[in-house]
């Protein structure tokens, strides 16, 4: 047996070691995409063959106003929510860094609802959320509001569950708050001995140490938001008038309600596309504004 | 710097692949996996069995016994859950003390994933032998060739089935094309609950069986009061069942209306027409003009997710037979039932579960024998305790038949109008979500101009039916 040479001997102990995440990886998620992208050239009701109809599931979107209607609400609510996730769960992680008494309990209250299951959450804030009997609006009438219909009126229902997901902050703010921890304590001493106010600190020194974990949450929420899908499946199902259609529960329809495989297919690989191509914009800008300390620039 | 981006960079590719993967999979990104849970039915097991199965049981069917001579295994699906599955577990419990040779497994599929589960197994060429499903979804299923025909079995020489037996209308659902695919589990037509404790506060006669549209409208207005004088209304004239589309055939069909051509190739004149129009604004006004419902509280959930009923606080509500059990037994409501009103015509649609037979089924022989039995007099003698019972002397013998409340939705069954996707397979893929749009805008919105908004809907429509081709 030939000796294998120590580089040739790591690499494929390396590859041993992760064996079973690579294996994984190509059964259950290479594998499946692939097939996926072959099923987007087909019609497919799941009863009869598969039929090959080439780019035709595609050319149908650019004529279909629910995947636009869909595209479009996925867009402004990543517009709305990314934004108040990054700056939302900073705000609440700076207040977690706090050294008050009882802080810990305080970060696991906030941190909880992260931990409760996506539905349960959701049907609890149906109720918060009820026109007449809901806690929301009996509160809003306390003082003399009338609330809106919230869920059931199209220019509420987006809002309503934009209002939802913010419970869910906390899950970034334990992210934000890892990364405050390891802003080192001696450079914000120095800036306070030169005079520095709260602010400037705040602006010119944790801000910038703080980028890595910005884009790292920046990243994750782009993705997650874009497929958004059990909120609106369970507390509106893209209703009302199709005001929380997104693009998720749109490609769940086509496949598990329709049974259209072909277009549901050909709707994940635009998704895919979409996520990926965003998801590099921010990595490649990531240059201009990410700092690692102590990286050669 | 180098290191780190491409740390990140291997995240984000793992984590877009990931995404990708999970768009694929057709967004199940964030629902939790379901709870799998073996569960063998066996008859032995069944008589000790407390009724209580979870909602989201999967039971994974077990091998069949490969012995000569060993029982035949029969899986059975439905989208049943929870309590529903009693009747179907005794039933078979004593199909397998008739015939011992033969041996049941139930495989239940709840919380809505049981298309696609039988879909899949189709795919896969695995599906049960005995199939259930739903009144909309047979000539779908039927039409791709899911279904074996039943009627070499019903007129066969062995286990004859003697069709006569049915109460009328009970088994067009099941046909496609002029043949029994499938035979009836259960049914429910549309009727209005009345809580009598209102009519009698308000001392106003019960309503009666071919009472009118205007009646209705006049019983509805005479009952919504606001007793506290704050302005808003405390008591409704009756809970409508929101954007539900199956539901709102019955007020076009009672206007003289149709949605589709009777050869389903168009909406055109149809979905659009005048009598559509009528029916449209006429539910609309209801709400909006006449305030004499209460505005959805979810439009998501089926039957508009309001509670006024239950709670006393509406006089009326047009819905199915599925709430009767409870509603009978609330103590804020005196039960009554009465046929829905009449418009230009006296209407009802109907809802409707059944049985086939899967085209790939090994055991057809068998599976016929079973399902004769399921659907059959003997079947039926255990549905009448958990839905109507299909079965003409079954409902006799029961009492169903004459009885005050149950007699009202047996009569039904001789008012019914066709409903829209015994037209076309495609119904639920084309009209049905244009006409939900409708629907969702004029209770949104009271100021829709209607028969504006069923043209566009019929151009969606015709245009998704043009893509299913």
């Amino acid at each position: 047996m030939a000796r294998l040479s120590a580089t040739r001997r790591e690499a494929l102990t390396f590859y041993l070691c992760i064996s079973p995440w690579l294996v994984g990886l190509l059964l259950f998620v290479l594998g499946p995409m692939l097939v996926s992208l072959g099923i987007s050239f087909t019609r497919w009701d799941l009863l009869t063959p598969p039929r090959f109809v080439g780019l035709r599931n595609y050319e149908r979107m650019l004529n279909d106003p629910l995947f636009w209607q869909s595209l479009k609400v996925t867009a402004l609510y990543t517009l709305l929510y990314v934004p108040t996730e990054l700056v939302g769960g900073l705000a609440l992680a700076l207040l977690m860094n706090q050294r008050v008494p009882g802080i810990a309990v305080f970060r696991t209250i906030f941190y909880l609802p992260s931990v409760i299951s996506g539905v349960a959450f959701v049907v609890v804030w149906m109720w918060i959320f009820h026109p007449e009997a809901g806690l929301l609006n009996l509160a809003l009438a306390q003082v003399g509001i009338a609330g809106p219909r919230w869920l059931t009126d199209p220019r509420t229902a987006l809002s309503a569950l934009w209002l939802m997901s913010l419970w869910g902050l906390g899950r970034t703010a334990v992210i934000y708050l890892a990364g405050l921890k390891g802003v080192p304590k001696e450079l914000h001493e120095a800036a306070v001995i030169d005079g520095a106010t709260a602010w400037q600190a705040f602006r010119h020194i944790t801000i910038p140490l703080l980028t890595p974990t910005i884009f790292f949450n920046l990243i994750l929420s782009l993705i997650a938001t874009f497929q958004t899908f059990t909120s609106a499946f369970v507390a509106t199902n893209g209703g009302p008038l199709d005001a929380t259609l997104f693009f998720v529960l749109y490609l769940y329809r086509q496949a598990f309600e329709r049974f259209s495989m072909g277009y549901a297919s050909a709707l994940a690989w635009v998704l895919f596309v979409i996520i990926l191509s965003l998801t590099l914009l921010v990595v490649r800008s990531a240059d201009r504004w990410v700092y690692y300390e102590g990286a050669r620039r | 710097m180098q290191r780190s981006l491409g740390r990140v960079m291997s995240f984000t590719v793992l984590f877009a692949t990931l995404a990708g993967l999970l768009a694929a999979c057709g967004g199940a990104a964030s629902t939790p996996p379901p709870v799998e849970r073996t569960v063998v039915v066996e008859a032995t097991v069944i008589v000790e069995r407390t009724v209580e199965v979870p909602r989201d049981v999967v039971v994974t069917p077990t091998a069949a016994p490969q012995a000569e001579g060993a029982k035949i295994v029969l899986r059975v699906g439905t989208g049943d859950s929870g309590e529903g599955l009693t009747p179907h577990l005794k039933i078979i419990e004593q199909f397998e003390q008739a015939n011992p040779d033969i041996q049941v497994q139930l495989e239940p599929v709840g919380s809505g994933d049981y298309y696609a589960r039988i879909l899949t197994q189709i795919a896969a060429g695995d599906p049960p032998d005995i199939l259930q499903i739903g009144d909309d979804a047979v000539p779908q299923f039927v039409q791709k060739g899911a279904f074996a025909d039943l009627g070499p079995f019903i007129s066969g020489s062995s286990y004859p089935l003697d069709t006569g037996i049915y109460l009328p209308g009970v088994l067009d659902p099941g046909q496609w094309d002029g043949k029994q695919y499938l035979l009836p589990k259960d049914f429910s037509p549309l009727a209005v609950y009345y809580n009598k404790k209102l009519f009698d506060q308000y001392n106003l006669p019960y309503p009666t069986e071919a009472w009118t549209w205007e009646e209705f409208l006049a019983t509805a207005q005479t009952l919504t009061k606001d007793t506290d004088g704050d302005g808003k209304t405390d008591v409704w004239g009756v809970q409508l069942p929101g954007p539900w589309t199956s539901g709102f055939e019955y007020w076009v069909a009672a206007a003289g209306g149709r949605l589709i051509s009777e050869d389903g190739s168009t909406f055109e004149g149809y979905l659009d027409s005048p009598e559509t129009a009528t029916a449209v604004q006429f539910y609309s006004d209801l709400y909006n003009e006449y305030k004499v419902a209460p505005p959805p509280a979810d439009l998501n959930a089926f039957g508009g997710g309001n509670s006024e009923f239950e709670s006393g606080k509406a006089a009326m509500r047009l819905f199915g037979r599925w709430p009767q059990a409870g509603l009978k037994e609330n103590p804020n409501v005196d039960l009554g039932v009465v046929g829905p009103p009449a418009g230009v015509e006296r209407a009802n649609v109907l809802f409707w579960g059944g049985f086939g037979i899967s085209a790939l089924s090994e055991n057809q022989e068998a599976a016929w024998r079973f399902l004769s039995y399921y659907v059959g007099a003997q079947g039926a003698e255990v549905w009448k305790d958990w839905a109507l019972p299909t079965v003409a002397s079954v409902a006799e013998a029961s009492g169903q038949a004459n009885d005050p409340i149950e007699g009202v939705w047996i009569g039904e069954l001789e008012h019914l109008a066709p409903r829209a996707y015994v037209s076309t397979p495609y119904w639920g893929a084309t009209a049905d979500p244009a006409l939900r749009r409708v629907l969702e805008k004029v209770i949104i919105d009271p100021a829709t101009d209607v028969p504006a908004a069923l043209k566009a809907a019929v151009q969606e429509a015709q245009q998704a039916l043009e893509d299913q081709q």
